[in-house]
């Protein structure tokens, strides 16, 4: 019988709500910031799409790293492996090298970044690999769109009704990411299986605009109209920091950060520190840029905008900016805050703000 | 099968404009000087027009005779069929019918020779040697260029640069009547100098074009300048579109119950419509809905304000009282580049704010849906502007919930739109929308001046 290895990364997505960027070795940090661990419920989300008369059998990890999870969604698993009580990158490995002497058809992981790599070292493009989106940073093209998404990919992979593409395998310098600095490497290519309604792009950091006034229009138009006695909160990346940049303000690059009345008020907020703002304020907005290429609105990056702080400031109030050139490789948008609901609620459209009293109307999927 | 081409004879062209104006209870409000503020007078734009087009955009009187020698130009396509739309009515399984004036017979493929061959007409009488004017997606370029050919004139074309680069066949097709084409804005007037400073990636607009074409005709004493649409004249022209209509309607013993065109600066739209809006204003069709369509991208008559406004960018035409977003607002670049203008028709603006039109608004691939099923029911490959009205007659179909007659203006063919098709099929269209709440808000942090 066919098999598919499963594995969860319980400490992935760990950094994300509390600002850190990631999680790789900063698992005790985040957790003594309150971070709650997401991974296992994105990886059930993941199995409710997937039929249980399946003629593939998992294999899996015991306890957290996978058997627990295999049992909660009511499928049955073959242990191959046991990691140590706090599971590192060495238990995702080792789990894979069995996966791989095993000679299993499929890899599903959940996690980020960081576990498509440890994934990708051990396997390479030998074996199909799949990620349930749960980590902070998600720039690999290995991912699906949300976990429902993937429960999708895993049953057409099963039935053979879906293809295996290349796929990037991209991650950041942690370290350099928590000093502002955005410095990706690609790792190499792994294949997916692939289907355009369901597996995300890998994202694409634009360094440089090809129209270097788009950018500056839109970062205008965009400051001549926030309001006063209004907290903005500017989500991550080039183009809000533009428009911080029109204020002669520093923003983080990475992190979000609030302006009130045309000063920062606070910087890299983590979503107790938005939270808490959102309490001793009456009027508040976000504004955000879509992930370029993979088109994230919320899921991808900026976790601290977590389902509390939208409902809170409400979706209507959820203004989102991105240059031409951006949406141009970014046909369609995507927001996967964990919250089906809540999701639901930004509709089937999002309007975008593009330019100089423009704005472009775009697919929600 | 009920008739589905309706013709008329050479003979039944029509013999005379109809001027809607007279038949208003009031008129619109008159252009003014900018520098006066007063109304503007025959000596204000006699500089750039002949005198007899200059009297027809001032004129009162109900009719006004055509002369034979524009009508005998006209007949090369005129009388245009008016179409019943039996596939589209089938696939929409509608109680409405659907009639469209065919408007892409003539040479250039659309209205726009109507009023090009008018106004060639005229400037040649009055000894012009050369007309200058600007075009959005080369319709109006292609139109004057054939009808300044056909009466021995040159002709300077402004195109919009974002068309030039879109449209590489309008352009080839002004050059085959002869016309000279620049890409606007240029180095060419102090108006398109001064943009290219300021804004050096602009796509352009009709606003920049119109001010280059007019400072060339102003500048030269040799050269008027030629509108192709927002002025009465040119609306006045285009009524030969709604008469010839409401002749074969007669013909077939139908009555129209609803009129819709698609709305750029509006004159192929007053051209249908303003016909059979004076039959509402006679208490002949008293219960005629009327439709004026637009891009959400440039949505001059559901987003803008009623108010006094230049006619182009660098604010050397007179100020006309008129639905618009601004002269100095660049509509972005979407593919029906006619329907990229600020402002509309004064005309058309004052009929829709005393109530006898209504505007709607459509995204640019939900329009491109409307102008598909178009081609693959009724055949016809339609312009991006002219499937604004299609995708507004769909909509009234698919709400009829009783037997009604549809008739719209089919004002031009996509021949040379093919790779606005291309790209819509490739799904890389952009749905531009006017973001009128945060320029609200932009607008009112603007320092109050007393």
């Amino acid at each position: 019988m066919d098999s598919v290895g499963f594995i969860v990364n319980p400490l992935a997505g760990l950094g994300g709500s509390v600002g850190l960027k990631g999680s790789d070795g900063l698992a005790d940090e985040a957790l003594k910031r309150g971070a709650k661990p997401n991974s296992e419920k994105r990886a059930l989300k993941a199995l409710e799409s997937v039929p249980k008369q399946i003629l593939y059998k998992f294999l899996t990890c015991r306890g957290s790293m996978g058997e627990s999870v295999l049992k909660k969604a009511g499928f049955s698993c073959e242990t191959v492996y046991t990691p140590g009580k706090r599971t590192t990158a060495s238990d995702t490995k080792k789990a894979c090298e069995i996966f791989k002497e095993q000679c299993v058809s499929l890899i599903v992981f959940a996690g980020g970044d960081g576990t498509a790599r440890d994934v990708f070292e051990v396997v390479g493009s030998e074996i199909p690999i799949l990620g349930i989106p749960a980590g902070v940073k998600m720039h690999s093209a290995v991912f699906a769109l949300n976990p429902k998404a993937c429960g999708e990919l895993i049953k057409l992979f099963i039935e053979e009704k879906v293809e295996c593409l290349d796929a990037e395998v991209i991650d950041v310098d942690e370290k350099a990411y928590r000093r502002n600095v955005l410095s990706t490497k690609l790792f190499g290519i792994a294949k997916t299986p692939y289907m355009k309604e369901a597996t995300q792009a890998g994202k694409t950091v634009l360094h440089a605009e090809k129209n270097a006034h788009a950018l500056e229009d839109l970062a205008k138009f965009t400051a001549s109209f926030m309001e006063e006695d209004t907290l903005y909160f500017l989500g991550a990346g080039s183009t809000t920091k533009a428009v911080a940049d029109e204020f002669k303000l520093d923003k983080t690059l990475l992190g979000v950060d609030t302006f009130f009345n045309d000063k920062i008020i606070g910087k890299d907020l983590s979503e107790k520190e938005i939270l808490k703002l959102l309490n001793s304020h009456s009027k508040s907005k976000i504004i955000v840029s879509p992930t370029g290429r993979q088109g994230f609105v919320f899921g991808r990056g900026n976790q601290q905008f977590s389902p509390k702080v939208l409902r809170k400031v409400g979706v209507k109030n959820v203004i989102v900016i991105a240059t031409p050139q951006k949406l141009k490789e970014t046909p369609v948008l995507h927001v996967d805050t964990g919250d089906l609901k809540l999701d639901a609620k930004f509709g089937k459209h999002l309007r975008v703000v593009c330019g100089w009293k423009l704005a472009a109307r775009l697919k929600l999927s | 099968m009920e008739e589905t081409k309706i013709l008329l004879d050479e003979n039944e062209l029509p013999k005379k404009w109809y001027n809607v104006i007279a038949d208003l209870p009031t008129p619109p409000a008159p252009p003014l000087n900018p520098g006066t503020g007063e109304p503007i007078g025959p000596e204000d734009l006699a500089p750039i027009f002949p005198m007899e087009l200059i009297k027809q955009e001032v004129s009162q009187d109900k009719w006004i005779a055509i002369p034979e020698e524009i009508r005998d130009i006209w007949r090369i396509w005129r009388p245009s069929p008016l179409i019943r739309a039996h596939r589209l009515e089938k696939a929409l399984d509608t109680k409405a019918k659907i009639y469209y004036k065919w408007e892409g017979v003539s040479p250039p493929g659309s209205h726009k020779p109507n009023t090009a061959v008018a106004q060639a007409y005229y400037n040649m009488k009055a000894g012009v040697e050369r007309i200058s004017t600007e075009t959005g997606a080369g319709q109006w370029g292609s139109a004057l260029a054939f009808a300044t050919k056909i009466f021995d004139l040159k002709c300077t074309v402004y195109m919009v640069r974002v068309s030039y680069d879109q449209k590489p066949y309008r352009k080839m097709l002004m050059h085959a009547w002869g016309a000279e084409v620049h890409s606007s804005p240029t180095n060419l007037t102090n108006a398109g100098k001064k943009i290219r400073e300021e804004h050096p990636d602009t796509s352009g607009s009709l606003g920049i074009a119109i001010s280059e074409a007019v400072e060339d005709a102003a500048t030269h004493d040799n050269t008027n300048y030629s509108l192709g649409s927002v002025l009465n004249h040119v609306c006045m022209h285009q009524t030969v579109i709604g008469l010839e209509a409401q002749k074969q309607l007669e013909k077939v013993e139908d009555k129209a119950d609803v009129i819709i065109g698609c709305a750029g600066g509006g004159s192929n739209f007053s051209g249908l419509a303003s016909p059979f809006i004076g039959d509402m204003l006679t208490g002949k069709n008293p219960g005629l809905e009327v439709i004026a369509v637009e891009p959400t991208a440039c949505p001059t008559m559901t987003k803008g304000v009623f108010a006094y406004d230049f006619g182009d960018t660098a604010q050397m035409t007179p100020l006309l009282k008129m639905y618009t977003l601004g002269h100095d607002f660049i509509p972005p670049a979407i593919h029906a580049g006619g329907l990229r203008y600020h402002g509309m028709a004064p005309l058309v603006s004052h009929l829709i704010h005393e109530g006898y039109v209504k505007a709607e608004a459509y995204h640019q691939n939900e329009v491109f849906d409307a102008a598909k099923l178009f081609a693959q029911t009724e055949g016809l490959v339609i312009a991006p502007e002219t499937a604004h009205a299609v995708k507004s007659v769909i909509e009234a179909a698919k709400n009829a919930k009783e037997e009604k007659t549809i008739v719209f203006n089919c004002s031009g063919h996509g021949n040379f739109d093919m790779s606005a098709y291309e790209t819509y099929y490739e799904g890389k269209l952009l749905d531009y929308e006017y973001p009128e709440d945060l320029i609200k808000q932009s607008l009112a942090k603007l320092p109050k001046v007393e």
